[in-house]
């Protein structure tokens, strides 16, 4: 089973094989979709769980994703319109007046890690450039962070202005001030506590 | 290096010394044991009854034999461990009757107890020595309890035990113990001290025929001795810290003469378990600042004197591992450690002003115990471990999550904590917003059943096991 050779390598945050061995199964005609799904992007999905139970540390969980995407570099030119079309766009940035990204880059690491296609737009970004951008790209979420308690409020006002321009895009946030509760009051369509968490919070909403 | 805590000048311990060595000479010290007496008659003492007196020059020529520095030999030697100077042990409560339960209530601590803590000072990561009489078992006769609890120590544990100097029956029953398992006395002695044990004056100024006569017994057969007084600043000592000191200064002196004259060379330590009366309630106080106070004046006293240091480690007055225990014991077990001291006796378990264990308050002693090892670890300041280069590789603004070196030491180069929370409050409450005793208390049974029994030649537990049967037919 060369495509669990791919999958124990992403596990085993070993870039080297993760790329001779996709590179392998790609030249002996192995089905790309199935490297891919059953060989990177189910190592990821592994990584996340081990991550969420405490046995992976963050390093670690975003080593595991460079060989990953290592992986998915190779695959790239080879996939076709179907197989390459992401599993979603994620527009993600830290909200205006914050410029805390530390937490939001591990979100985007991981997002990227699942196989979705990541905008991520920085730190201390206003509503307007989300809006623009999750318009631009046609995103199916924007993903808010904020670490202060004081540029919460900005929060708000993207998930308001998202609505108002009449989007479909749905709206999630995170960061260590930020609750379930706070996000059921400005009206965003989801929370997560912590990256893995996230990732499953988007497939949810994209499925 | 600058530390806001009292270091004594020279001068100041001096003054100690000089007020002791007067204590020493013109007062004396009382030992209702007749062989101390003649022991130290012949060494050209002035005894008059009960009450020897000791020139400073007899006490300096004792201190001259005894060791600074010294080595317990466990029954796996990978286990022994060194006591003096940078070296220091941590081991376990000591004489408490109860067990703490985790409703807050009290129970009369058994053998079964007894035995649980010898399982978890093997598995332990912190612990470096077995204890005695880690509780008072309620459920086996007094008079022999020592024999069933030393059994237990060395027969669950491989780690270095402690002595039971109960009497001095006890204290041959540890030596007669100990020879069995090193192949006979003459080669005990040998060894060098295989057991460490509790030897406590009578203050003040006293020490009981049980006491001396166990410190005489222990001393001939080369078993470390900690000498060690529990003044209780304001009821058994004066009511300053100084005066306490001197007051201590000078039973420990005292002990640590006869063990010299006994057997020059017998490994000491200066101990101490001096705390103050609360004066509301006239009760012991040992989560009081005045104890980590005089932990830290006693580590000094015993550099001046170049001996190895013991005082109380994880001390609280609290009847429950809560804020105040943890704190308490947090303070004491820190100053501990970090003034030098040696032998840190009650590093885990204590509650209540020593009335009770807590084998939730173990749990997280030991973590503590784990973390101050930490806390004093040298920061390496090594060019590898500065690593300039990579700080410019990552320069202005970028992030070091994803540097090889960070992948690399992320799991050993910061202490990991077993029960101390880390997680956010999402986290924490999805979990069961569970306290850190609440954890402790889930955690106890997975480490107890975890353990393991260490290997042991079957003929020396069958030859120990005799010898407890033997005494306990006998008495």
């Amino acid at each position: 089973m060369a495509i669990q050779e791919i999958f124990n390598a992403v596990l085993a945050f070993d870039e080297a094989t993760v790329i001779s061995k996709t590179q392998a199964e790609l030249d002996g005609g192995t089905d790309i979709g199935t490297i891919l799904n059953d060989g990177l992007i189910s190592a990821m999905d592994e990584v996340g769980e081990r991550f969420s139970a405490g046995e992976l540390f963050v390093p670690e969980m975003l080593m595991a994703a460079q060989a990953m995407k290592a992986g998915l570099k190779i695959l790239k030119p080879h996939l076709s319109a179907g197989q390459s079309k992401s599993k979603g766009v994620v527009v993600i940035g830290t909200v205006k007046g914050d410029l805390h990204d530390i937490g939001k880059n591990l979100v985007s690491m991981m997002m990227e890690g699942a196989g979705f296609e990541v905008v991520d737009l920085g730190v201390d970004v206003d509503s307007e450039k989300f809006v623009k951008t999750a318009a631009e790209k046609s995103a199916d979420v924007i993903a808010l962070s904020a670490l202060l308690t004081t540029t919460m409020p900005s929060m708000e006002s993207t998930v308001k202005a998202v609505k108002e321009a009449g989007m479909a895009t749905r709206t999630i946030i995170g960061g260590a001030p930020v609750t379930q509760a706070f996000a059921d009051q400005i009206g965003a369509d989801g929370y997560s506590a912590d990256a893995p968490g996230a990732v499953k919070l988007v497939k949810q909403l994209v499925a | 290096m600058y530390d806001r805590m009292q270091t004594f000048t020279a001068n100041q311990m001096t003054r100690i010394h000089d007020a002791s060595m007067e204590l020493l000479s013109s007062v004396g010290v009382a030992f209702n044991e007749p062989e101390a007496l003649e022991i130290f008659a012949s060494n050209g003492f002035k005894v008059d009854g009960k009450t020897v007196f000791m020139t400073e020059a007899q006490i300096q020529k004792s201190l001259e034999t005894a060791p600074s520095r010294f080595t317990v030999t466990a029954r796996n030697p990978e286990k022994s461990v060194a006591v003096g100077e940078d070296d220091f042990v941590f081991a376990p409560g000591y004489g408490a009757p109860f067990i703490a339960l985790p409703d807050g209530s009290q129970r009369e601590a058994t053998m079964a107890d007894y035995d649980n803590f010898c399982k978890l000072i093997q598995t332990s990561k912190t612990m470096d020595m077995n204890g005695f009489m880690m509780v008072e078992p309620g459920d086996v006769a007094p008079e022999t309890a020592n024999l069933d609890m030393i059994f237990s120590s060395i027969v669950l544990c491989d780690k270095p035990f402690m002595g039971s100097p109960v009497s001095k029956q006890g204290a041959l029953d540890c030596i007669e113990m100990a020879s069995i398992i090193w192949g006979g006395k003459d080669k005990l002695i040998a060894a060098g001290p295989v057991s460490v044990s509790l030897i406590n004056s009578l203050s003040p100024l006293q020490f009981s025929d049980e006491m001396a006569g166990s410190l005489i017994e222990l001393a001939r057969a080369n078993q470390a001795c900690v000498i060690a007084s529990l003044i209780v600043a304001g009821s058994s000592g004066p009511v300053t810290l100084s005066g306490g000191l001197a007051l201590q200064n000078a039973e420990i002196l005292a002990g640590i003469t006869l063990a010299q004259l006994v057997n020059p060379g017998a490994p000491v330590v200066y101990g101490s378990t001096f705390s103050a009366m609360d004066m509301r309630t006239g009760g012991l106080a040992i989560g009081c600042p005045e104890l980590s106070m005089v932990v830290s004046a006693t580590a000094q006293m015993a550099r001046f004197y170049k001996l190895p240091s013991r005082s109380g480690g994880g001390l609280t007055d609290a009847h429950f591992p809560d804020g105040q225990a943890a704190a308490e014991s947090a303070l004491a077990l820190s100053t501990a450690a970090r003034s030098g001291v040696n032998f840190i006796l009650h590093s885990a378990g204590i509650l209540g002003s020593f009335i009770a264990m807590s084998f939730e308050k173990f749990l997280m002693d030991e973590e503590m115990c784990g973390i101050i090892r930490k806390l004093i670890k040298p920061i390496d300041v090594s060019a590898e471990a500065i690593d300039v280069e990579m700080i410019k590789n990552v320069g202005i603004g970028g992030q070091y999550l994803t540097q090889p070196k960070t992948f690399k030491l992320c799991r050993t180069e910061f202490y990991m904590t077993d029960f101390s929370n880390r997680q956010n409050y999402a986290g924490w409450r999805a979990a069961g917003s569970k306290r850190i005793d609440q954890v402790a208390t889930e955690s106890l049974s997975r480490r107890l059943a975890a353990y393991e029994k260490p290997p042991i030649d079957p003929d020396v537990e069958t030859a120990l096991a005799a010898y407890v049967a033997n005494r306990k037919n006998k008495s």
